[in-house]
């Protein structure tokens, strides 16, 4: 019998129109009248001193509702809606107000709250009589996230843009509190101009967080205020740098659009560039052959058992942090080579003199470190190998992110910190791009197969997981590593991909893969037109015609 | 000369050149590059010689750069190899730039009688799957002859769509094109083959036929078996399904004088007429395939000998029975095993192998409510796998003189004119390097992967230079370190 009445409830998704809003909203009622923008279409801002942020997500929407102009994935392209577009109703006006009286706080600062007290719920009603739509939230971050479906709600033809669905009812808020994408900008350099089209994009699919793994072995673009030289030399040239103005401007542009930016320095491990400036901290230096002493070159970790190295990477986190309003920070901590430490001459002396472990000065720079964080009001953020590998003394309000496997999801939990999903074998952009590493013919990239928008789409984010643990779920993200990226790659590998994580952490798991693809389709699309370069999931024949390039169609 | 002056590309070593400012500071000035053709024999200009039958074609020169000041000397017995020696590996990638000073750390550079081991170096597109405007066909054969590809294979029509708008059947392309913006017309296909014949390419243009036609169904329903039919898997290798109705003889009428309708609209001696991966299942599904059959009293391969008598591929070689003239050249694309069988019966052959070439592998599966799904030729195939391909395993001596040369594909399922770069470049240029240098250097060391990768990141930030979105292979941090990210560096 459940049997049966699944196959009836699939059978009924499959039939109803593929409407395209991604993410999918939690509550969404359509209807089958056609309904358009009149001509002189205005949102109006119902908000007793609006922040200039939100009527700049006004205005940006507006222009979108102007610009977009694309046209319905069906064949035709819209040409059988002639008829029905001509007669339809005229929207006038969609009007945008708080339900709470509460002081009105701008999109950025709302953005930047704790990932507990963001609030992101809203509801859209657009009638389909042509009497004015209204959108409502007790946060201006609730708006700004209604106001993104309410530009993809919209299809142009003959100059006439409008929707078949009305009316249309939404409530809508996530499922999980956390969506991000990770860039990483130290293997290859990214100018801001292309991290900002990235953000743009992030936001019209409502992820909420930028997790910026800046800094790494292979170079060190960030310019620190007391730390000039890292950058001076790390960098790869004196213009491929982040000032301090570059990261203002790109943290505003960020959380106008509702969107935190969690930066992370890597350490101890991955800080090879920072040898270039100070060798005296730097174990195990370009060392070579660079597979003993690191998973890629160049090797070189900090020198963590060096109290000097302790408080010069401790002052260096702080002053990052400081940096960025976030209150989150990730101290990294992820694949760690004890060999670099082994053949560490400068090391093995302080192990002796001291009489620490490896394990005990690990956790002894770990706790300064995340001390400095604490003491700015910062959450830490580590990767999973710092509860799962080594013995470190974490506070408990740390979150862990998931990255070697899926299947290390469970021993996280079990340890009991908050943590992100972010594993290599569902959410890793890069994979299946061929190896890298010279002189290796055959090499093939460590995480093969690469990883389809179907395969993330399928994830499931509290699998194998008891209720409790499940709690303990942040969210997730897609990541992209740039060994083989820059900007000139950076949008057809991230997206329409990255939207699949999107989805999948806005609307939560177990939705039909079959219909997500024409919205998937639909999303892209209209990115496409928003200046993105994303890539065609399909042949242009299978996305005007929903399910006939299914497996088994 | 307009690369010379504004490509401003710094040498690919830690500090980008600063090392050379004094060496440079005291070098010699090349006043100028001499370009000369040699002998008395009347010349053509590059467009014509270009697209000569590849036996005719004739790219080798000779370059001479002294280190003393005295003019550079470029001489060709062609006009194509004088292209040859001001583009590529060669003139106009010597030089480099260090503070608005263009320089040439290697001089004097002597290249005596550089030719290439093989005349057909090629690079498939795919503009049915998803539509290319000609401005990125256009950058694509710039990237294309900077590298000496000398042939654009131009798989303009497929299943998907029919954006070939060819004067004798508009309606193939006005009902089976993506949107009436998305066609090539007449003047496109001219303004395309003339922008790559002056820049040494020739253009094989590609009707696949009879599977791969779906598209023409839009127009022509009489004449496709199995359109559009499901499941799709059970008719054709990808949906939609559609081949054309080779036992009939309407048309394989219609067909002929497709094929040659667009024959007329180029200037190439080769043609591409595709034969690959006939669905039987489709014919056998489709009643009025059956009925002339049986009237004819002809097999199914009967049938396609007589629909197919000049037209030529390598499957259509290897599996089944037809009669094919001497003179028709054969892909290899499926596997690279492939290629001793098509020798074995004396058929010239260019390399395309799936498991070396295809660029469009390694992306995922692309068909809908597959969550599982992979490309059907996983793994990706790097740049390196590419190179190491040998054009001459397993063939005899007598053999060696059929292979052609080789060609790297892109299948556009999952491509458009947004990655249409950077998946690419500068991966393509792999092969182009095998089938133009073949297994020695110029410098008579066997041709080595590790070596070739500082020569392809300076080609690949080259391109960039030039406008091409090609993808770094490395961190930046490697290419200014040529050999310190191998494998066991």
């Amino acid at each position: 019998m459940a049997h049966i009445l699944a196959l009836i409830l699939t059978a009924l998704v499959v039939c109803s129109p593929a409407f395209a809003l991604w993410p999918l909203p939690k509550d969404l009622q359509t209807g089958s009248k056609a309904l358009r923008l009149a001509d002189d279409f205005d949102i109006q801002l119902s908000v007793q001193r609006a922040p200039a942020d939100l009527q700049a997500a006004v205005a940006r929407t507006k222009g979108y509702l102007k610009t977009d102009k694309l046209q319905r994935l069906v064949v035709g392209r819209g040409e059988n809606d002639r008829t029905a577009i001509k007669s339809a109703k005229e929207l006038s006006s969609l009007t945008v107000s708080l339900t709470s009286n509460e002081t009105v706080r701008s999109i950025s600062e709302e953005a930047m709250d704790a990932l507990e007290d963001r609030v992101e719920t809203y509801s859209l009603t657009v009638p389909g009589d042509g009497s004015d739509a209204t959108l409502k939230a007790n946060s201006t971050l609730g708006l700004f996230r209604g106001l993104t479906t309410f530009g993809q709600l919209w299809y142009e033809f003959d100059d006439i843009t409008y929707t078949l669905e009305a009316p249309i009812q939404i409530k809508d808020a996530p499922a999980y509190p956390y969506r991000g994408f990770m860039l990483d900008t130290a293997r290859n350099y990214f100018p801001i101009s292309d991290i900002m089209r990235t953000l743009d994009a992030m936001s019209w699919v409502k992820i909420n967080t930028f997790h910026w793994h800046i800094v790494d072995s292979q170079s060190f673009p960030l310019e620190v205020s007391g730390f000039t030289e890292i950058s001076g030399k790390g960098a790869y040239s004196a213009t491929d740098v982040y000032t301090s103005k570059d990261v203002e401007e790109i943290v505003s542009y960020a959380a106008a659009r509702g969107i935190d930016v969690m930066v992370e320095v890597d350490t101890p491990g991955h800080t090879d560039a920072i040898g270039q400036s100070h060798p005296e901290h730097i174990a195990c230096n370009q060392g070579t052959p660079w597979a003993t002493f690191a998973n890629e070159p160049p090797a070189g970790q900090l020198r963590f058992t060096n109290t000097a190295t302790v408080n010069f990477t401790t002052d260096l986190i702080a002053a990052v942090a400081k940096m960025f309003p976030s209150k989150y920070f990730s101290t990294g901590g992820d694949e760690l080579n004890e060999a670099c430490y082994a053949a560490d001459t400068q090391t093995q002396q302080e192990l002796n003199a001291t009489g620490k472990t490896l394990e005990q000065a690990l956790s002894t720079f770990t706790v300064s470190t995340h001390q400095a964080l604490l003491k700015l009001q910062k959450t830490p953020v580590v990767w999973e190998e710092m509860v799962l590998a080594h013995n470190v003394t974490l506070s408990n309000t740390t979150i862990v992110m998931v990255w070697i496997s899926s299947d290390d999801v469970v021993a996280v939990a079990k340890k009991g910190y908050r943590f992100i999903h972010a594993a290599s074998d569902y959410f890793y952009l890069d994979c299946g791009a061929g190896g890298w590493v010279g002189a290796n013919p055959s090499g093939n990239s460590w995480c093969d197969p690469f990883k389809t928008w179907q395969f993330s789409y399928s994830f499931d984010p509290t699998g194998n997981l008891t209720t409790e643990e499940s709690k303990l779920v942040m969210g997730g993200e897609h990541l992209l590593w740039t060994e083989q990226s820059n900007q000139h790659n950076l949008d057809p590998i991230v997206w329409p991909r990255a939207a699949s994580g999107a989805e999948l952490f806005w609307t939560g798991p177990g939705k039909n893969i079959s219909t997500a693809l024409p919205r998937l389709h639909d999303v892209a699309f209209r990115m496409e037109q928003r200046g993105i370069g994303t890539i065609p999931l399909q042949p242009l024949w299978c996305a005007l015609r929903p399910g006939t390039c299914d497996l088994t169609a | 000369m307009s690369h010379i002056k504004n490509d401003k590309l710094q040498r690919l070593v830690v500090g980008r050149g600063a090392n050379d400012s004094a060496a440079i500071s005291r070098a010699p000035s090349l006043p100028s590059l001499c370009v000369s053709l040699l002998g008395g024999s009347a010349y053509h200009p590059i467009a014509v010689e270009a697209i000569k039958p590849l036996a005719q074609r004739s790219e080798g020169y000779s370059l001479t750069v002294p280190s003393d000041g005295s003019p550079a000397q470029l001489t060709s017995e062609t006009t194509l190899g004088l292209l040859r020696g001001l583009t590529t590996f060669r003139f106009d990638q010597l030089w480099y730039d260090l503070q608005g000073l263009t320089y040439s750390y290697q001089a004097p550079v002597k290249i005596v009688d550089d030719a290439p081991a093989f005349p057909y170096r090629g690079f498939i597109l795919d503009t049915s799957r998803n539509f290319f405007p000609i401005n990125d066909i256009k950058r694509t054969l710039d990237a294309m002859s900077s590298v000496k590809i000398n042939m654009f294979h131009w798989h303009i029509v497929d299943q998907h769509s029919f954006p070939l708008d060819v004067p004798e059947f508009p309606e193939l392309a006005v009902n089976g094109a993506y949107s009436s913006s998305e066609i090539y017309t007449p003047a496109d296909v001219q303004d395309i083959i003339s922008y790559a014949a002056v820049r040494g390419i020739d253009v094989l243009m590609d009707i696949d036929t009879p599977g791969h036609t779906a598209a023409i169904a839009y127009s022509h329903p009489e004449h496709i078996a199995c359109p559009f039919s499901t499941p799709s898997a059970t008719f054709a290798s990808e949906p939609p399904a559609g081949q054309l109705r080779i036992a009939s003889q309407a048309t394989t009428n219609f067909a002929a004088n497709l094929i040659s309708s667009v024959a007329t609209m180029v200037s190439s001696t080769m043609f591409s007429t595709g034969g690959d991966e006939l669905n039987t299942n489709c014919y056998t599904q489709d009643n009025q395939t059956q009925a002339e059959l049986r009237s004819s009293g002809k097999t199914l391969d009967q049938a396609l000998d007589v629909f197919l008598q000049a037209e030529h591929a390598a499957d259509m070689i290897l599996n089944h029975n037809i009669t094919l003239g001497n003179d028709t050249i054969a892909i290899v694309w499926k596997t690279s095993a492939d290629a001793p069988s098509i020798a074995a019966r004396n058929f010239r052959f260019i390399h395309q192998p799936s498991d070396y070439f295809y660029l469009d592998c390694g992306a995922g599966g692309w068909e809908g409510n597959d969550p599982s799904g992979n490309s059907w030729c996983d793994p990706f195939k790097t740049w390196q796998r590419a190179y190491i391909f040998n054009p001459l395993e397993n063939l005899t001596s007598s053999q060696v003189a059929l292979c052609l040369g080789g060609q790297q594909p892109l299948w556009t399922e999952q491509s458009g004119p947004e990655n249409l770069d950077p998946i690419t470049w500068p991966r393509a240029a792999s092969s182009a390097e095998v089938f133009w240098t073949g297994a020695t250097l110029p410098n008579g060391m066997p041709r080595n992967d590790t070596s070739a990768l500082a020569r392809l990141h300076d080609i690949r930030y080259r391109m960039v230079q030039r406008g091409h979105q090609a993808i770094r292979l490395q961190p930046h941090w490697c290419a200014l370190r040529p050999g310190l990210c191998d494998l066991g560096s």
